[in-house]
């Protein structure tokens, strides 16, 4: 080969190389700045960098959308579903993290500029007052060049020529997505919103368990936060005029303030938030959600600086005067250029609520079957079953059902004085025969957590020949809840099989199969949940069937996360222990603990576990 | 002086034969060290005055070109 | 501007179009150009520096040329009279231009060294005194600029040629910008007719430099910066390591140091190449060193050569090292009396190489270290001689051979040592761990993976160690790997393009330390 050649071949093969790295990222986008491509994962590019992919991505869907979230992460958190049905409108979360008011400024304009828009809510964090036009990782956090006038040649260079392995990651991501939210995949791409899922389904309890599984809110770490003139100027300059371009417009603009963890809000100079929030009431009305009681409830945060869900839901009823579900009183200030001095006057006062006010300890005891004589496994006497009740008659405890711990969650219907919980589990016929008449006899409720496809099964496991402790039928079941004393709710259909005597592969608690596909399996699930509801709902009456005792106490982020999305938010484990209720944090509803029952069980125990209950 | 200064040579750099090789220097049969106890040898020995600018390639290459260097510097 | 940045290869790519383009009596002053950008974007102001030698060595060349030429025209019965008469002139200014730029490299490089040496003295003596620190920036390249211009103002003091008239050009031979970075150190009579020469394109000449320069990066990005993650984590803090991980993370920086230099060069030497321009060599298999001098021949060639001509020879030859010679050889008889003022000078030459590497008690150290060894076995070559006839080693077999190779690396390794620890005690107590706690199942119990690289990082540096071994080995035995490619078929060659461009943007360009964009959002 001649030199000459050689070079040829050396140009082309160098030309070649460029043009397949190019190739691959264009093809592969992992930020999502090119509209329409092979490998389309809106939720992914969202993750890596949510300012382009969010654009591009209502390039093709905002036909679906007229009214649009902005904000930084925190804004993550004012739930687009409860936007919707306050403002009957369909709302998009514009939301990116580490957004400053110049990229929420842009993304405005740009809405406002391409579509229909009919409500704008834009949220502001107190970080909005210590940065404003900055960039870090200019892959991630680039705004699309439509937004902000930056050359489209220079902008998709960048993303052209960039390290390849950021495609190669996309593509090893795909093979290890799952329905869960991942770290490569937190945003929901059709609400926009970041994707809770697995963060809304754990099980939250007391206060020293949330510090155990966060240590942050334990031990805040110390910080201090200026805001800097720079950055209030800008933000209150990119909201004047993101008001007045709404207000031209004539489009909704809503602006609210992000509740702000106490801790971190102890790292700021009063005064500069003062002097920061007095700005901002002179450039227009908003909710200010800052700092109220709310901000000392960790539990009503993800992290130091996200609060929940649950948390935008209550702001959000406050905002548009939704009483039917809790508010804390002091959650929320109109805040307009007239009050706004005796506003951050009384922001200095703010105090944490007592415990009392908004939380409850609630002891849950498990029953399973009633005999002549116990064990100290899962059977227990009759004699002990009735001293245990008649112990907890004379110690003024109240039992409820669960209904009632979810009305105290979510709407703050007040609980007696010693709440506590009777259930039982599996449905047998004992808990027919001697249970229900000494509850109804002694005024006390109960709830049975029946598996369906065994109800009314006296002799033989379903139609085996294997013998069965007898279950108790539906005509029985609907005795029981016609009576008043006893709810009826799931322990699944037929998803806790007893192994030895199925045939096929058994299902034995709610857990996936090894191997088993995640659709397989969620559709699984969702089927037991909507054949227990409906049986029992027809079968027995009962009003309803939102709650269930996991089969063997066994439960995963998956299986809890389906249970919700099917409409059970309030579950049971077989954990030990009382357990927390917050008011406003549905999550204080799931997983509840259980203090097994059985012959070994003293009154005196049984005491010592109901003595922390508190209504 | 040819077998004189052979005599040197063998004895400064033992195991070359000298009387073949013609470029000692080039292909580094003689290094530095050697070229310095070989000039400081002949310096002594001819009692000839030989400079660093004599220190080049072509003097050491060979036996003869090392003669005609002390011949030329004898004069 | 590092050779492993855009600018450069953009810098590079541009001028070599350029210097074919433009008409060719200007391609000399394209060079230039291309220097000064290069100097100015990677050197700032310290440019000044640059401009400096080269007027202090024009100038002197300059007069000692004028000199040369009275001496050389002068009828031959003047010529002993005029040599006289010029030379204390001629001194002078050899004395005076080597100074100029020496002293102001110790300045720059050495002085603050000296000042904190002499500062415990100051405070005996003038309490409250304290000696200024210099805080001038070093410039990219000094001690190899200079070096080579202070070569090239003896050079014409010893009338080797004639001095370059044109200051510019002379500021080109100065500041030619592949060689500004590492080298290595060129002969005036080699490099500048080759810069000023006017060339057509030479396809053989691009396609040779292109293979050079990636040749070069392949050990600098592949090898030597994969290489170098681990020892900087080890180094670091060498404190909270074993022996045997410092021995393995020295053993490293080995690996590291030969591709990043040897690598820079081949970068240097095919860039230039690209120009049409061949550079000096500055390595040659230094794995296959049978001696620690060996090695001083096949590393760092053009720094050795520069040491032999311009200190070795004259210090050797000068009329001190002439009396002590009588001296010694009147005093202590055989051999031993003849070569002590030839080991004297040696040790001298290795502290000074030592002291070239930089201001620290540990090149100090190294330089001890080579000059103790090399002048030892100097000292005991004939005992040597005895004890092999003892043995009845054949000094042509290939294990004797062998033998010497390990040994020769075995020194090189602990040398490295003293180069490498952050102090020159840390390297003693190195040392001592190595033997004295040594821990050696962190060699295979997973130890090494906590150091910064993964699996897949040492399975590259070890096909990378291996490809370079293999090609050293080839160009030790039979020569020129390039001469032998070029021999086979057109397809071979072509892979041999595809697979090392390959191989260079996986795993070169993107680097080790990518960070994935996952990390963003983690409290999720």
């Amino acid at each position: 080969m001649s030199s000459k050649k050689w070079l040829a071949m050396f140009l082309a093969t160098v030309l070649f190389l460029g043009a397949c790295v190019l190739g691959f990222n264009r093809l592969a986008d992992p930020f999502g700045v090119f509209p329409g491509k092979a490998l389309e994962w809106p939720s992914y590019e969202m993750t890596m960098n949510p300012r382009t992919a969010k654009i591009t991505y209502l390039k093709e869907h905002h036909q679906e959308y007229d009214s649009y979230v902005l904000g930084c992460s925190s804004t993550s958190s004012f739930p687009v579903e409860a936007l919707n049905e306050y403002l009957d409108a369909s709302f998009y979360n514009m939301i990116m993290y580490g957004a400053d008011m110049l990229d929420v400024e842009q993304d405005a304009v740009y809405l406002l500029e391409h579509y229909e828009v009919k409500n704008l809510v834009v949220n502001i964090y107190l970080d909005n007052a210590c940065t404003y036009d900055q960039v870090s990782n200019p892959l991630s956090y680039s705004m699309p060049p439509e937004t902000t006038g930056e050359s489209p040649l220079t902008f998709y260079t960048k993303y052209l020529f960039m390290d390849p392995r950021h495609s190669l990651d996309k593509l090893a991501a795909m093979r290890e997505d799952t329905y869960l939210t991942q770290s490569f995949d937190v945003f929901n791409a059709v609400t926009g919103a970041y994707d809770k899922k697995v963060r809304d389904a754990e099980s939250i309890g007391s206060l020293d368990r949330y510090y155990e599984t966060y240590p942050i809110f334990a031990n805040y770490p110390e910080a201090s936060y200026e805001t800097t003139r720079e950055a209030v100027n800008g933000t209150l300059e990119s909201l004047t005029r993101i008001r007045d371009f709404c207000l031209e417009k004539g489009v909704n603009l809503l602006v609210v303030t992000a509740p702000v963890y106490a801790d971190h809000m102890d790292y700021f100079d009063p005064q500069q938030v003062a002097d920061f929030f007095t700005g901002l009431a002179q450039v227009t009305p908003y909710w200010d959600f800052s700092y109220s009681s709310v901000s000392f409830e960790p539990r009503y945060f993800y992290d130091e600086t996200h609060f929940r869900n649950c948390v935008g839901e209550m702001a959000l009823a406050r905002v548009f005067g939704d009483d039917s579900i809790y508010i804390p009183e002091d959650f929320g200030v109109y805040v307009t250029p007239e009050n706004v001095q005796a506003h951050v006057e009384a922001m200095g006062n703010t105090q944490p609520m007592a415990a009392e006010d908004y939380t409850a300890e609630v002891p849950v005891l498990l029953y399973h079957h009633i005999a002549q004589e116990g064990n100290e496994d899962i059977i227990i006497s009759e004699s002990l079953f009735r001293a245990h009740m008649e112990a907890l008659v004379q110690n003024g405890c109240t039992p409820l059902f669960p209904e009632d711990l979810a009305a105290y969650v979510q709407t703050g219907a007040p609980l007696p004085e010693k709440p506590v919980l009777i259930t039982f589990d599996d449905g047998y016929l004992s808990n027919y025969e001697i249970a229900w008449p000494i509850l109804e006899e002694l005024g006390l409720v109960g709830t049975i957590f029946t598996i369906g496809s065994t109800a009314g099964n006296v002799d033989h496991y379903k139609d085996t020949d294997h013998p069965i402790t007898p279950h108790f039928s539906w005509e029985q079941g609907s005795e029981m809840v016609a009576s008043g004393v006893i709810s009826i709710q799931s322990h699944t259909y037929d998803m806790h099989q007893w192994a030895p005597y199925e045939e096929g592969k058994a299902r034995e608690n709610i857990l996936a199969w090894e191997g088993e596909s995640e659709e397989d399996y969620r559709q699984a699930l969702s089927q037991d949940c909507d054949l227990i509801r409906q049986t029992i709902l027809e079968e027995t009456g009962e009003d309803a069937v939102r709650a269930i005792a996991y089969p063997s106490g066994l439960y995963d982020d998956l299986a809890q996360v389906t249970l919700l999305e099917n409409g059970f938010d309030i579950t049971f484990s077989t954990q030990v222990g009382c357990n927390t209720l917050v008011k406003g944090q549905p999550q204080t509803l799931l997983g509840l603990c259980r203090y097994n029952m059985n012959e070994s069980v003293s009154v005196e125990q049984l005491l010592e576990w109901v003595a922390p209950a508190r209504g | 002086m040819m077998e004189e200064l052979l005599a040197i040579l063998t004895e400064a750099v033992p195991g070359v034969d000298f009387e073949l090789e013609t470029a000692l220097v080039d292909d580094e049969i003689l290094e530095s060290l050697d070229i310095v106890t070989i000039v400081s040898e002949i310096k002594d020995a001819f009692d000839v005055e030989i400079t660093v600018d004599d220190l080049i390639p072509q003097n050491f290459n060979s036996v003869e070109a090392m003669l005609a260097l002390i011949e030329a510097r004898q004069n | 501007m590092s050779f492993t940045t855009l600018p450069f290869l953009i810098l590079v790519g541009a001028s070599v179009v350029l210097y074919y383009v433009v008409p060719k009596q200007c391609q000399w002053v394209l060079l230039l150009a291309a220097s000064m950008v290069f100097y100015c974007v990677g050197g700032g102001k310290t440019v000044l520096y640059v401009f400096y030698t080269a007027a202090t060595v024009y100038t002197a060349t300059l007069a000692l040329g004028h000199w040369n030429t009275l001496k050389r025209n002068a009828p031959k019965e003047d010529k002993k009279a005029i040599t006289a008469k010029y030379k204390p002139h001629r001194r002078a200014v050899v004395a005076a231009a080597c100074l100029a730029n020496f002293v102001l490299l110790y300045v720059l490089k050495y002085w603050n060294f000296t000042a904190d040496l002499l500062q415990p003295a100051v405070d005996v003596l003038i309490p409250g005194a304290q000696i200024p620190l210099s805080e001038l920036v070093l410039p990219l390249g000094v001690s190899f600029f200079m070096f080579q211009s202070v070569g090239y103002v003896i050079d014409v003091y010893r009338d080797k040629y004639q001095p370059e008239k044109n200051f510019l050009k002379l500021l080109l031979f100065v500041s030619f910008f592949p060689q500004m970075v590492q080298g290595p150190i060129s002969r005036f009579d080699a490099l500048a007719p080759q810069l000023l020469a006017k060339r057509s394109v030479n396809y053989t000449d691009l396609k040779y430099g292109i293979q050079l320069v990636m040749w070069g990066y392949f050990k600098k990005l592949v090898i030597a910066d994969r290489t170098a993650v681990l020892v900087n984590t080890v180094m670091d803090d060498p404190w909270s390591h074993s022996g045997s991980v410092l021995a393995f993370a020295i053993f490293f920086y080995c690996i590291q140091l030969y591709g990043d230099f040897s690598g820079g060069i081949d970068i240097t030497r095919g860039v230039a190449r690209m120009f049409g321009i061949d550079l000096a060599e500055n390595f040659r298999q230094p794995i296959f060193s049978t001696s620690l001098t060996d090695f001083w021949r096949r590393w760092h060639i053009t720094l050795g050569a520069w040491m032999r001509d311009y200190l070795f020879y004259p210090l050797s030859l000068s009329k001190p090292f002439g009396r002590l010679g009588k001296f010694t050889r009147k005093h202590i008889k055989g051999k031993l009396g003849k070569i002590i003022p030839t080991s004297l000078a040696t040790f001298i030459i290795y502290f000074v190489i030592g002291i070239w590497h930089g201001a620290n008690w540990r090149y100090v150290a190294f330089g001890f270290w080579n000059g103790a060894i090399i002048t030892m076995s100097l000292l005991l070559a004939p005992k040597y001689v005895q004890w092999k006839e003892k043995l009845h080693i054949n000094e042509d077999s290939r294990w004797w051979h062998l033998f010497q190779m390990v040994r020769t690396n075995i020194l090189v390794f602990f040398g490295r040592y003293i180069t490498r620890a952050p102090r020159f005690l840390t390297a003693v107590w190195m040392v001592k761990e190595t033997f004295l706690h040594p821990h050696w199942p962190d060699l295979w119990n997973g130890t090494l993976m906590t150091l910064g690289l993964t699996g897949g990082d040492f399975l590259v540096i070890a096909l990378g160690v291996l490809v370079l071994l293999c090609a050293e080995w080839y160009e030790e035995k039979h020569g020129s790997v390039r001469a032998m490619l070029e021999t086979k078929s057109p397809l071979v060659q072509c892979v041999a393009i595809l697979v090392p461009l390959v191989v260079l943007f996986c795993f070169g360009v993107l680097r080790a330390d990518y960070i994935s964009s996952d990390f963003i959002y983690k409290q999720f």
